[in-house]
C-alpha cells in the first residue's frame, strides 16, 4: 500500500513459459530535490558575491554567432580599461549572452566566448585577467523574450558589472 | 474487488500535464477493437482505457469505441467474422483481468478477424497499483505485434518546465501521467541525461550562478556535483557502459570535450583548439563521440574516436549543425539549419543522405525513443516552447502543448525493463 503514490515503475521479464509469454511489474520511488525552499549552496568556492545588483555598468552587443568586438562598443571598453587601471582593486564581471536561435549547449559556449572576448580586450589594454571574472549563460537570461530580431539583437550581448 | 475499486479512485487522481495531439497521423492506421473477455469489470474498463489512449497515441491505430460496432463477442468463439470484415477491423484485441493473491495481471490475446483465429497470446503480471503500467506493456505487446518495432508506451519522459522563475526538472509517463518532479530551482536546468540503465540523471543547473554538471540518483535525490571549477562544465552525456560522462568545459580557457571516470575521477581532454567544442553524444558502442564544432567557421558535426583520437567531420550541408546523437551506428540526428530555420534532420553516415523531419521555425533538443523510431523536441510557438514529436518510419507527427508556462529539453528514457 506504501507504494500507491509513487510510482516509478520500473519493469522486467521474470520468466516465460512456453505458450504465453509473461512480464512482471515492479515498482521503485524517486525524491525531489527542492532548491527554492533553503537556499542551500552545492559548491560555495564558485558563487560570485552581488551578482545581479543593480543594473550592468555596460552593456555591448555582438553580431549573430559572432563573438568579435564591435567599433561602437571600444569607445566604453576603454573607459572601463582606464577606470581599473587607475584602481586595481576593482573586480568586473563580465556576463556572456546568446539570443534564442540555434542549441542551448552550443549558445552556452558562445556565451561565454563573448564574454571573453571583453576580457581579452581588457586584458590587451593592461587590466590585470586577475581582476576579470567571466561567466557565460547561454539564451537562458534574455531581456527580451520575443522571437524577432530586434530582441535576438538585444540579447546577444555581454553585460559588465563591478562587483568590489 | 473493494480493494481495487479504491486503488482505481486514486489512480484517477493523477493528472496529466502534457497532452498529447496528433498533427498528422499515418496514412493507413491499422484498425483494432479492444474488449474484455468473459466480464466487464471497472478495472477491465480503466486497463482497455489506458491501452487504447497509448495506441491512439502513436497515431498509428485506429481504436474502435463501443458505440461503433456491429456486435460486441465476449469471447473468440462469439466472434461473428462478417460484421468485422465489413468494418475492414485488422484484429480484435481480447484483455482479460485476472485479479487474485493481491496480484493484478492482464492476459491478453489478438484474435487476427481474416484468418479468424487467435494469433498471439500474452500476459503481463502485476499489481493494483501499478494498473497503468501494467497496460502500458500490454500497449507496448500489442504494437510490436504489428509494426514489429518495439512499443514505448511504458518509457518516461523527463523534461524542463518553467513557469516564471520556476524551473522543474520532471520525470513523467509517457502519456503524461505520474509526474514526478526531481529538481526545483529559481535558476535554469538544461540538457538532462538519463544513464542508460534508468537509475541516474546528470543535468546542467545555474544554481551556482554558471553552468555546472550534476548526476542524481532517482531514488534517493542523492546529487553529486561532477566536476568543482571556476569555469563552466556542460552539456553531459553517459557512455554506454554508465562508466564515464563526456561534458564540455571552458576549465583550460576554451570549450573543449572531455571525458571523466565518475569512480576514479579521471579527466581525458579529446579536443584541443581554439574554436567552440560542445554537444558531446556517444556511439551505440562507446567507442566514438560525436560533436558540434565552429572550428570551420560555422558549427558542424564531427566524429572522435575516444582512444585513437581520430576525427572526422561528417556534416557538409547547411550552415547550422549542431546537437546531434546516434540514431544508430549508421545515422545521426541533429538540428539543421539550411537558411533561415532551424530543423531537426537526419543524415545518413555512408550515402551522405540528409532528410530534414521537422518543419517548424526554431526546433532544438532532438532526442530519440528507446526504440529508435521516434523523435521528440522542442519548439516554439510565440514566446513560449513545447514538445513535438515524429515517428521516422510512419511520418506521424504530435505535439505536447505546455498547460502552463513553458516546456522543454526532452530526453527519452531508456527502455525499463
Amino acid at each position: 500500500m506504501k507504494n500507491i503514490l509513487i510510482s516509478l515503475f520500473s519493469i522486467f521479464i521474470i520468466f516465460a513459459c512456453s505458450s504465453t509469454p509473461i512480464e512482471k511489474v515492479d515498482v521503485q520511488e524517486t525524491k525531489t530535490v527542492d532548491l527554492t525552499e533553503n537556499s542551500q549552496q552545492m559548491d560555495n568556492k564558485v558563487i560570485m558575491s552581488d551578482v545581479g545588483l543593480g543594473a550592468a555598468y555596460i552593456t555591448v552587443l555582438f553580431d549573430y554567432d559572432d563573438d568579435t568586438l564591435k567599433e561602437e562598443s571600444l569607445e566604453e571598453l576603454f573607459t572601463i580599461s582606464r577606470l581599473m587601471k587607475a584602481n586595481s582593486k576593482y573586480t568586473l564581471l563580465v556576463e556572456g549572452h546568446a539570443d534564442e536561435r540555434g542549441t542551448r549547449e552550443y549558445n552556452l559556449a558562445l556565451s561565454e566566448r563573448r564574454a571573453k572576448a571583453v576580457e581579452d580586450f581588457l586584458t590587451a589594454t593592461g587590466v590585470s585577467s586577475f581582476n576579470i571574472e567571466v561567466v557565460g549563460y547561454g539564451e537562458e537570461m534574455p531581456v527580451d523574450n520575443s522571437s524577432n530580431e530586434t530582441a535576438w539583437s538585444k540579447n546577444r550581448r555581454a553585460e559588465l558589472y563591478f562587483i568590489k | 474487488m473493494k480493494r481495487i475499486i479504491f486503488l482505481l479512485l486514486l489512480a484517477f487522481e493523477f493528472k496529466a500535464d502534457l497532452v498529447l495531439e496528433i498533427t498528422e497521423s499515418a496514412s493507413k492506421p491499422i484498425k483494432i477493437a479492444i474488449l474484455e473477455k468473459n466480464d466487464n469489470s471497472l478495472a477491465g474498463q480503466e486497463i482497455i482505457n489506458v491501452i487504447s489512449n497509448d495506441l491512439k497515441r502513436t497515431g498509428e491505430f485506429k481504436v474502435l469505441g463501443m458505440d461503433e460496432l456491429l456486435s460486441i463477442p465476449i469471447n473468440e468463439s462469439e466472434v461473428i467474422q462478417r460484421d468485422w470484415l465489413l468494418m475492414d477491423v485488422d484484429s480484435i484485441i481480447f484483455v482479460e483481468v485476472q485479479n487474485k493473491d493481491n496480484n493484478l495481471d492482464i492476459a491478453y490475446s489478438i484474435f487476427d478477424i481474416s484468418y479468424n483465429e487467435t494469433e498471439d497470446k500474452r500476459r503481463v503480471l502485476g499489481l493494483p497499483d501499478s494498473l497503468r503500467q501494467s497496460s502500458h506493456y500490454v500497449s507496448d505487446g500489442i504494437y510490436k505485434y504489428f509494426y514489429g518495432i518495439e512499443g514505448i508506451s511504458s518509457t518516461k519522459l523527463m523534461y524542463v518546465t518553467r513557469n516564471g522563475d520556476t524551473h522543474k526538472l520532471i520525470i513523467s509517463d509517457a502519456d503524461g501521467f505520474n509526474e514526478q518532479v526531481l529538481l526545483k530551482s529559481n535558476n535554469s536546468i538544461i540538457s538532462p541525461a538519463w544513464s542508460t540503465d534508468a537509475k541516474k540523471i546528470a543535468y546542467v543547473s545555474f544554481e551556482n550562478n554558471r553552468a555546472q554538471v550534476f548526476t542524481q540518483n532517482l531514488a534517493t535525490g542523492k546529487r553529486n556535483l561532477v566536476l568543482s571549477s571556476k569555469s563552466s562544465v556542460s552539456s553531459p552525456a553517459w557512455s554506454p557502459d554508465n562508466k564515464d560522462l563526456a561534458f564540455t568545459s571552458t576549465k583550460d580557457g576554451n570549450s573543449e570535450i572531455y571525458t571523466i571516470n565518475l569512480e576514479s575521477k579521471k579527466i581525458t581532454r579529446l579536443t584541443e583548439n581554439l574554436a567552440i567544442d560542445t554537444e558531446p553524444a556517444w556511439s551505440p558502442d562507446g567507442k566514438n563521440i560525436i560533436f558540434t564544432s565552429d572550428r570551420s567557421a560555422s558549427p558542424q558535426i564531427y566524429e572522435i574516436n575516444v582512444r585513437s583520437k581520430l576525427k572526422r567531420r561528417l556534416t557538409t550541408e547547411g550552415n547550422y549543425n549542431a546537437r546531434a546523437s546516434y540514431l544508430d551506428k549508421n545515422e545521426i540526428i541533429f538540428v539543421h539549419r539550411s537558411k533561415t530555420d532551424f530543423n531537426i534532420a537526419k543524415l545518413h553516415l555512408s550515402s551522405r543522405d540528409l532528410e530534414i523531419l521537422t518543419s517548424t521555425k526554431n526546433d532544438e533538443s532532438p532526442c530519440i525513443a528507446p526504440n529508435g523510431n521516434v523523435i521528440i523536441y522542442s519548439t516554439k510557438d510565440g514566446n513560449l516552447s513545447y514538445l513535438a514529436g515524429v515517428n521516422i518510419s510512419s511520418k506521424v507527427s504530435f505535439k505536447l502543448p505546455a498547460l502552463y508556462g513553458e516546456l522543454k529539453e526532452p530526453a527519452w528514457s531508456p527502455f525499463l525493463r
